[in-house]
This record gives structure tokens, sequence and C-alpha cells, in this order.
């Protein structure tokens, strides 16, 4: 459905120096710097998946975005979706996909989404049946059967999003791209977008979503590419992402006699509560689980355990944080052991 | 055709909706145009009173010339003239995306997006303008009616070209408001006869940039003056709109957006 091979945008932007001086200098003479924003992007997305982007700030998820939906032209390569290249294509390509931008919206500020919906059907010629029915079931669907009659500057910001999302769907798009979809949403509003891109997907459609936000992703996507630097750093599940620094466990342990942590093999102390109670990140591929409590009851005899999987947001922030010697990583989707840090 | 054309009714009712919502500003910004455009054949008259005068026009004729500028930019600025403010903003802010992603033309939507009720009061102050010129001068043949008629479709054609060189520049010099000083300065020669000009200027914008059509040449035609090289000129605005069209859609790759 979704094929992108050899992916490469480059921006070209000028710089000038902050001074004065080089102020003065810029109206005459500008330096031109390359901006290489996605650098080779290679993938496939099959039909029904909801795929989740992720990156740092300036990643170049947004900019692969765009050239998906047939915004920006690419500087090279090849992208083929439902049987369009985006950006030559586009008339054909754009009544098929859906998009919603977080930060930019389509509806009209001053009059109320419902107008901005009728606008749309006319824009994207949908028959009136189709219209009132799609209509009727996503505003049922998202409990915005009243909000929509009201100006849209009197909306929530949780609200204005649903009727975004109304906006991108009327058309009944089989693709479907979200930029940053909940950014700025409370945890309610947050929880009804998730499970309507749910039970949108469960109907078929496909969703490729970048966001920030990690519950997006672990509750959404059943697979995950990590965008660093213009470059795909990670391309496997959800699972695979949680296992991405080997098995590792977090775990809380509370002792009856006082322990040192210290000094064990496949142990790091990521917390020390009292000499009795601690937070640990326990290495299973060093260290089994069953070799681990064992030893605890020897040393120190256990009272309590709590055992959890490592928290995405700590195997993300490693990801980020080795840019500067992640030289590559395999990419073997399917295959989760396969993947690891080629090291300079 | 229909599709449009109905895409079009369901984008100006929106629009026309949208500015609603602010009626007391509408009201003084149709006032505020109006007054606008009074003004320069106010300093017509008060030159002519002075006893100056553009030699071979008399003030009617004069005020004739300077009507039907101003009819033909109310024509154009209400129904597509705006596209240069629209780009002006979207691009700048990088929402010009949202066009992109609709299954129509992408200049036809930038269009119907531009559409601006304001500006109906330039539509407004040029009929008035033109039905008191009109009255002032001896009333055209119906051969100098179709004639007008042809030459006013030409000035639009010019307008619209106008529209479509700013709009375009604007994708490569983002945020640049100095585009509608530029075609200020450049439009005005078309709203004197264009005998007041040197030889020289008279054909750099009769035949290159046919700045004359916008007021000149109709109003001449209505007065049965027809002037020297009108046709070739209604040839080169259609080159020109031509011309523009092609440089729009060339800018428009251009477009980079903005960050995410």
């Amino acid at each position: 459905m979704i094929e992108v091979h050899n992916l490469y945008k480059t921006y070209t932007t000028y710089t000038r120096g902050s001074s004065f001086k080089e102020t003065l200098r810029s109206l005459f003479k500008r330096e031109t710097v390359l901006v290489p924003a996605v650098k080779g992007l290679t993938f496939k997305v099959e039909p029904g998946e909801i795929v989740g982007f992720l990156g740092p700030n300036g990643a170049g998820k947004s900019t692969t975005l765009k050239m998906l939906t047939g915004v920006l032209h690419p500087t090279s390569g090849d992208v083929r979706i439902l049987g369009c290249t985006p950006w030559k294509q586009r008339k054909r390509y754009v009544r098929n996909i859906g998009a919603v931008f977080g930060q930019k919206s389509q509806l009209l500020w001053d009059i109320p989404p419902l107008d901005a919906f009728y606008m749309n059907k006319a824009i994207y010629a949908i028959e009136d049946a189709a219209f009132e029915e799609t209509l009727h079931r996503l505003s049922r669907l998202l409990e915005v059967e009243e909000i929509m009659r009201k100006p849209t500057r009197q909306l929530s910001l949780g609200e204005r999003m649903k009727c975004e999302f109304i906006m991108a769907m009327l058309h009944r798009p089989s693709v479907v791209f979200l930029d940053e979809p909940t950014i700025g949403l409370d945890v309610i509003a947050k929880e009804k977008i998730r499970s309507f891109i749910q039970e949108m997907n469960e109907q078929g459609v496909t969703f490729i979503l970048t966001t920030h936000d990690l519950e997006d992703i672990e509750q959404l996507a059943r697979r995950v590419i990590v965008i660093n630097d213009g470059e795909i750093v990670f391309d496997d599940s959800i699972m695979a992402l949680r296992n991405f620094l080997g098995a590792k466990k977090k775990v809380r342990i509370v002792t009856e006699q006082p322990s040192d942590w210290y000094g064990i093999e496949g142990v790091t102390v990521l917390k020390l509560h009292s000499a009795k109670d601690a937070e640990l990140e326990l290495d299973t591929d060093c260290l089994p689980l069953k070799r681990f409590i064992q030893l605890m009851n020897e040393r120190c005899t256990l009272q309590d355990m709590t055992i959890d999987a490592l928290p995405i947001e700590q195997v993300i922030k490693e990801l980020y944080g080795h840019k500067e010697r992640i030289e590559k990583v395999s990419i073997v989707r399917g295959s989760s052991k396969s993947h690891h840090l080629i090291t300079k | 055709m229909k599709s449009l054309l109905a895409c079009y009714r369901a984008v100006i009712k929106t629009k026309l909706a949208e500015r609603m919502a602010y009626r007391t500003d509408f009201a003084i910004s149709v006032l505020l145009m109006l007054l606008g455009d009074f003004m320069i054949p106010l300093v017509t008259l008060l030159v002519y009173r002075s006893g100056a005068s553009f030699p071979g026009w008399t003030l009617q004729e004069a005020l004739l010339i300077q009507a039907v500028f101003t009819l033909a930019k109310g024509v154009a600025f209400p129904f597509f003239f705006g596209i240069v403010s629209t780009t002006l903003y979207h691009v700048r802010e990088g929402s010009f995306d949202v066009f992109l992603l609709k299954p129509r033309p992408i200049l036809f939507l930038a269009m119907m997006n531009a559409f601006d009720l304001d500006d109906f009061g330039r539509l407004i102050s040029g009929g008035v303008l033109f039905g008191l010129a009109l009255s002032g001068v001896p009333a055209p043949s119906a051969l100098h009616w179709i004639q007008f008629a042809v030459l006013f479709l030409c000035s639009l054609l010019v307008l619209f070209a106008f529209s479509l060189f700013l709009s375009g520049l604007l994708f490569k010099w983002v945020g640049s408001s100095r585009v509608y000083d530029m075609f200020d300065s450049m439009s005005m020669f078309g709203m004197y006869p264009g005998t007041i000009f040197s030889k020289l200027f008279q054909q750099l914008f009769t035949y290159v940039i046919p700045i004359a059509m916008i007021g000149f040449l109709p109003a001449s035609a209505l007065l049965g003056k027809g002037a020297d090289g009108a046709w070739l000129s209604m040839g080169m605005s259609i080159v020109f709109c031509g011309a523009g069209l092609m440089f729009w859609h060339g800018m428009l790759r251009n477009y980079t957006s903005a960050g995410g």
C-alpha cells in the first residue's frame, strides 16, 4: 500500500550571524546552507496497519509526512501510495487520503465546524446520502453532535481536534496521516481520539502518525519507526522497541535485612529509597529472573517485589541519546532479536 | 464544470458566513474603501478646476478612464486579487498545506479562499464612478460598447496576471507584503491617458506590460477614441496572463511549508 524508497529531502536555508555587522552584511551577501532533513528513508506499510513515527524535534518526521501527503516535493527518491506518486498525481491521490495536522487547522475559526464540513462535502464532491451517513456516524462516535454547531472559536482544543478528525474523514479515506494529533489534549480527549482511531482502523483504515506522546504509540501502533537526524534508526514492533536495550526489567524490591545493591552483575540501581527498599534495573540476559530472586532471598530475604517492563520513555531516551555513536541499526522487521546498535 | 461551480458556491457561502461574524468591521471596511477610491477622481477634478488638464482629454473623459480603472479593480479584488494576501499569509504560516491536501486545482482553491467581501466596496465605488463619468460623455454606440466589453475582459486578464505574478513571488519571497506597493506603483499608469506619457513608456505599457489595458484602452474604446495598438495589446494581455499562470505554478514548487 505504501512504498517508500530512498527518500531524500534537503532544504536550502541561509545563515547570518547575530551581530549588527553580520546582520548588515547579510543584506548584501548570505551564506547558503543545505540542510538534509530526510536522508534515504526506505520502508513499506501494509494495508490496515497503524504505524507510529517517533523522533526528537527536527528529526524529519513532519517533513516525511508532508512528502507522503504530497505537500512537499522530495529532493530525490520514490514514493508509491495507493498506486500514486503523491506529488505527481496529487488530485487523484488526495481524494483517497486524509490528514490531521495537530498544529494546522482545516476548520474555519469564526463559523461552526458543521459549515466547514459542508464546504468539504462540495470540495470532495461527496454524495448527499454518503455525506449524511458518514457525518452522523462520526459525530456520534466522537460525541460532537451538538458542539459542531457552535462557532469553532468557542470550542475547546479537544472539541476542535475531534472536529478536525471528522473533517479529515468525511470522504472516507483509506489512508490517514496524523501529525501530533493529541498535542495539548487532556487525558479524556486523548482517550476519545485514540479509541476513534482504533475503531476506524478496525474498519480497514491505515494510519500513519507522528507523535511525541508515547502513550499514543503504545496504545495505537503495532509498529514503530524511529527517525533520528533524518534516518530510520529503528523499525519494528512496540515489543521489540521495549526489548531494544536488551531484556531489561524494572524491579522494585523490599527486603527484610538491609542490603548492598551495588556490584551485582546485571543489576543497576535506579533509585535507593532506603537500605531495604530500592528500584533496580535488571538485565535478564546477564542475570535471569529466577537466579535474581534466588540471590536476593539468600542475601537479604525478600519481603515484597514488583516487576515491570522498562518504561518506553527510557528506551526512547536511550535511542535519541545515542545519536553520536549510532552508525546504523540493522532494520529487520519480524525479527526482534536482530536489531542492535553498531557502534563506532 | 458543474462540480466546480457547486464547489465555488459552497466555499463562497462559507466565506460570507465567516465575514458576517464581524459585521461592524465589514461595514467600516467597505465605507473606508469607498472613500479611498473616490480620492483619485477628486484629485483629477481639483487639477482640472485649477486650470490644468491632461492634454487632449476633457475632465469627463479623464474621469471615465479612472472610473474604468476603479471598476476593473472592483471586479478583480473581491473575486481573485485576494490570492496575493492569501498566499502571503498561508505561505508564511505554512498553512498552504491545507490547499494541497484537497482534490481540486490549487489555484482554484487559493482563489476561492481569497474571495473577499470587503472588496465589494471597490466594486460599488467603481460602478458609481463609472455611471457618473459616463453621464458626462456622449452616449457610446453599440460597437463601442462591444469593443469596451472585450477590452474590459482583457483588463481583468491583466489584473489576474498581476495577481499571479505577485502571489507567485511570495512562494519565494516569503512574507514580502511590499508586493502591493509594487503593484500600486506600476498599475497607476493605467488610470491616466496613455498619450500624456513619452512614446517609450506608451509602448512599454501597451505591448510589454499591458498596464494601459487596465483603464486607458477600454475607456478609449468607449469614447470612440480607439487608441493605437489596442488589438495588439489585447493579444499581449492574453500572453501576459498565460505567463502569469506558468509563473505561479512554477513558483509553487518553491513552497517549503513551515516547521512541524
